[in-house]
């Protein structure tokens, strides 16, 4: 039914003078459920759907969305966007065009081997409340002044139509769990984790993530951080990062700037630009370990699609290649302007939503080190395995990332935990100072925000464990 | 339903929800048709329009506490979310938060939150997107957004609260370059102003123009700083969702180890949420639980005042709703900070060595209980010595505490600015600032 009233949406906006246009009929139903030390605090049910249509007029893109999913709430919004956009032709000094493309006509689905509902609320509710039992036990000496916890189920089902023979229908189930505590100690002060587990999928990713014992784990490491947490060594040392970190800086660091919808400046009063600019591929950027994939074919993943939507099947984006920049994320608007073919990165959050260009699963090559491997070597350095503050600039070159669980490594050894050293780099030190990478890539599940009305899709982000050579840490005040 | 008025959709619901076997049910239904226009590169990158209507419903049975929210699409489908909402309550527990719902209070109304110019300019946005673009004739180039709303907000409790409010909203926000330099200003309002457009374009281009020449690295270090109300907007808002009482129950306040009454800021700095404001874009009559909003102070000369509460929160800490509830998190609604006396010429002429951030983005915590945190300057930022503005300086941020920020605000400006864009959201009504020895860093390799 819903594809009938999006091929005729199509077909209305042709009649109405559009050159291209585009209806998604997009839905998220989900539920979730929060806890606090263990105790309910509530349970919710949404359900998001709606019609978004999107045309090129006079050379201008207009974009109209409506959750009436009648013909007249439908039309309106075809008319609405055809309107807009020829109103606005007159400030077009380079009309929008798309690239040609291979479009795709299929149906897909991500499967939940364990649906949602295997589960009742209660087991749920059960699920979260170990994670408090879990930090409650595992802390000796500090206070856990709160847990909270969260558990979310989502289902997006989508059907993409498009002038251009685009037909694509898919169906993907998402699973979030995620935590947050705050450790407290009279003379030591406080420390906090915020950490999510994503996938999609269903409840069998809750027997690979053991959410419960990892929250246990990190809060009796982390205690001893609070307790016994000393300063990071001053002057430039070797630096292992952990994947989680590694993650961040390449979602940050490879995967934003290589947008081409930033590189390009659509997003300069929001999410920001880029210091690559148009002509810099191929340019150096780091040496051989600097090899960022982003990949929205992977199965189980967070960012999860295979056909983007604009109807373009996904690949697999080399966006820095042994240290090379080599390829940038495309929707068919930026792959006409750079003469290439979009790599189907188009993407909306909902149907609110249009389609922008969005990184799916972003990571750092492995290498073929052990993590004993990489430690060996180094004579006074810190591991930093974790982080909670991070921040990039607006041409994502200057980036700091403050790390939670660090130790001190001395002749090859973890010794010591470190409070608080600060990771603070550029975009091109970063890919230079790697100088081996762990042999196992492990994945973080985030929101990733960026459009206006800012977006928040779903991605992963991850990498192996690297070692860095020579660099200064901070330390927070 | 699609049709009707929205607390007349909101009875129903409620009705609905009792007749099908909740205890106690309040629903916020709200209708909203907007439109954005979006510049880039000095062209218009996208058009969007906006037709929604929102319900949001909190659910209560034996202290079970449900929650829904949805775009429906009939009465039915709401019927069957309440349906299934129901089925979860019998294998939910109580909510540690629960306390029943508010009896009404008489909710006096707030005129003033409609401008027909802003209902009338949605339906063709272009001469606005004209008089933005030529207003910043003097950049390369702009990128920004030009966004109108017109929304109907409706609430209705099973206590036997029925309202309704209608309001419109303008905001404008333009980042301007210059060579390699780039200038950005917001403005967010009730009302439609061709003037506040104007000086949006203006100011920004204004910030490009004096940021030119090649920007100097600055050494890491304690500096003074003025903040511009770009920048304290962003951080109020922070300050703002702290004080929430559910951000200190879920350990996410700066607020979690202090009382109402304790010194958390400068004597000098005062935070009013002014939700009885009906310039401030964030204005309204009453909350989702049907309550009439406050106006009141956050932290008045220097002292935190109060928390904001929901009538929930308020029975856990033994205090009475502040009017600011959101379904089940209790929120600012039009956060303001009171003038001083200081022009921006005599903030800067009292910097010995520091400097003026104009914006700012990416504000990310370490730990929130401390506000430990970190933000990052863009656009616009210069380098003063003694009173003398030297030079634009690269990007830098500032990184430190949030209580030491708070409480190292030496001046504050006179003049007001609502500020409104990505980064301040919701608007925030914000002077400059001057505060002292605040930690800046970058990277130095």
């Amino acid at each position: 039914m819903q594809e009938d009233l999006l091929q005729r949406a199509v077909d209305l906006a042709l009649q109405l003078g559009a050159s291209y246009a585009e209806a998604r009929y997009h839905k998220h139903s989900g539920a979730s459920l929060a806890a606090r030390n263990g105790e309910m605090i509530g349970y919710s049910e949404s359900v998001r759907e709606g019609v978004a249509v999107r045309v090129v007029a006079g050379g201008a893109l207009g974009f109209s969305a409506t959750s009436l999913l009648t013909w007249e709430g439908v039309r309106g919004a075809v008319e609405g966007a055809v309107k807009l956009a020829k109103a606005h032709a007159r400030f077009m000094r380079r009309p929008i065009e798309f690239a040609e493309a291979r479009l795709g006509r299929a149906r897909y689905e991500a499967v939940a081997a364990k649906p949602f509902d295997s589960l009742d609320i209660g087991g749920k509710l059960a699920l979260l409340s170990e994670v408090w039992d879990g930090v409650r036990s595992s802390v000796k000496e500090a206070k856990v002044l709160t847990v909270t916890a969260r558990y979310s189920e989502d289902v997006e089902e989508k059907a993409v139509v498009n002038s251009d023979g685009a037909y694509v229908v898919s169906r993907v189930p998402r699973l979030t769990v995620s935590y947050n505590f705050v450790l407290a100690h009279p003379q030591k002060g406080t420390i906090q984790r915020t950490e999510t587990f994503g996938g999609s999928g269903g409840l069998e990713q809750l027997e690979k993530w053991r959410v419960p014992e990892e929250a246990a784990g990190e809060a009796a490491r982390l205690e001893n951080v609070l307790l016994n947490g000393i300063a990071p060594p001053r002057g430039p040392v070797d630096v292992v990062v952990g994947s989680e970190i590694v993650g961040l800086i390449v979602h940050e660091s490879c995967g934003h700037p290589s947008e081409a919808d930033r590189i390009w400046g659509r997003e300069a009063a929001q999410a920001g630009m880029s210091f690559i600019k148009p002509g810099m591929i191929g340019e150096r950027i780091g040496g051989r370990h600097a090899t960022v994939i982003d990949d929205p074919t992977i199965p189980g993943s967070y960012g999860f699609y295979l056909y983007d939507d604009e109807g373009v099947p996904a690949r697999p984006r080399y966006l820095y290649r042994e240290g090379v920049i080599n390829e940038h994320l495309h929707n068919r608007w930026t792959a006409k302007l750079w003469g290439t073919s979009s790599n189907a990165a188009a993407r909306a959050m909902d149907h609110n939503s249009e389609p922008i260009i969005r990184m799916a699963n972003t990571y750092l090559a492995p290498g073929d080190h052990t993590f004993e491997e990489l430690l060996e070597g180094v004579k006074l350095g810190v591991y930093m395995r974790s982080y909670m503050e991070w921040n990039i600039d607006d041409i994502r070159w200057g980036q700091r990332y403050v790390g939670l669980e660090c130790y001190l490594i001395e002749n090859g050894e973890l010794t010591k935990p470190v409070r608080n050293p600060v990771l603070e780099v550029t975009t091109r030190s970063f890919y230079s100072s790697i100088d081996a990478a762990g042999r196992e890539v492990r994945f973080e599940a985030g929101m990733c925000g960026k459009g206006e009305p800012s977006q928040g899709v779903p991605v992963w982000f991850g990498g192996p464990d690297v070692r860095l050579r020579g660099i200064p840490l901070g330390v927070v005040a | 339903m699609m049709r009707e008025p929205v607390s007349e959709v909101a009875e129903k619901l409620v009705g609905e929800a009792l007749r099908r076997g909740f205890e106690e049910a309040a629903a916020i239904v709200v209708r909203r048709e907007s439109t954005m226009v979006k510049f880039a590169n000095s062209e218009v990158s996208v058009v969007q329009r906006w037709s929604s209507l929102t319900v949001g419903l909190y659910l209560a049975k034996g202290g079970r506490i449900l929650t829904t929210e949805v775009h429906p699409t009939g009465l039915e489908q709401v019927g069957a979310l309440i349906d299934r909402a129901l089925a979860a309550a019998e294998q939910a527990k109580p909510s540690f938060i629960y306390a029943p719902l508010p009896e009404p209070e008489r909710v006096e109304p707030l005129p003033g939150l409609v401008d027909s110019a802003v209902v009338e300019a949605m339906a063709d946005p272009s001469p606005l997107a004209e008089l933005m673009l030529s207003s910043a004739s003097g950049a390369e180039r702009v990128a920004g957004a030009l966004t109108l709303s017109y929304t109907e907000r409706g609430v209705a409790t099973s206590k036997g609260a029925k309202l309704e409010e209608a309001s419109t909203g303008l905001e404008a926000y333009l980042r301007a370059f210059v060579g390699e330099s780039s200038g950005q200003w917001a403005h967010g309002s009730r009302r439609l102003s061709r003037d506040a457009i104007r000086r949006v374009a203006e100011t920004a281009v204004q910030l490009a123009e004096m940021a030119k020449g090649r920007p100097v690295d600055v050494e890491p270090g304690a500096y003074d700083v003025v903040l511009s109300p770009m920048v304290v907007g962003n951080l109020v808002n922070l300050v703002g969702m702290m004080a929430s009482a559910m951000s200190v129950l879920m350990g996410t306040s700066i607020f979690a180890r202090v009382e109402p009454g304790a010194k958390v800021a400068s004597e000098k700095l005062s935070i009013y949420d002014d939700p009885r404001n009906p310039e401030l874009l964030g204005s309204a009559s009453f909350d989702d639980e049907g309550l009439p909003t406050s106006s009141k102070p956050v932290i008045e000369g220097g002292v935190l005042r109060t928390l904001l509460h929901n009538s929930k929160t308020a029975a856990k800490f033994g205090a009475r709703s502040t009017g600011n509830a959101g379904l089940l998190f209790p929120r600012a609604w039009a956060l303001r900070v009171a003038p001083g006396d200081a022009k921006l010429e005599e903030m800067v002429a009292e910097v010995k060595r520091g400097l003026i951030i104009t914006n700012n983005w990416y504000t990310r915590l370490q730990n929130y209980v401390e506000g430990i945190f970190s933000t990052i300057a863009r656009d616009a930022a210069f380098y003063v010595e003694r009173g003398e503005v030297k030079h634009p300086v690269t990007r830098v941020r500032i990184a430190d505490r949030l209580p030491k920020l708070l409480s190292s605000v030496e001046m504050v400006g006179r003049d007001l600015y609502d500020v409104s864009w990505w980064e301040v959201s919701p608007a925030v009504r914000a002077p400059y600032l001057l505060a002292r020895g605040i930690g800046i860093s970058r990277p130095t390799v």
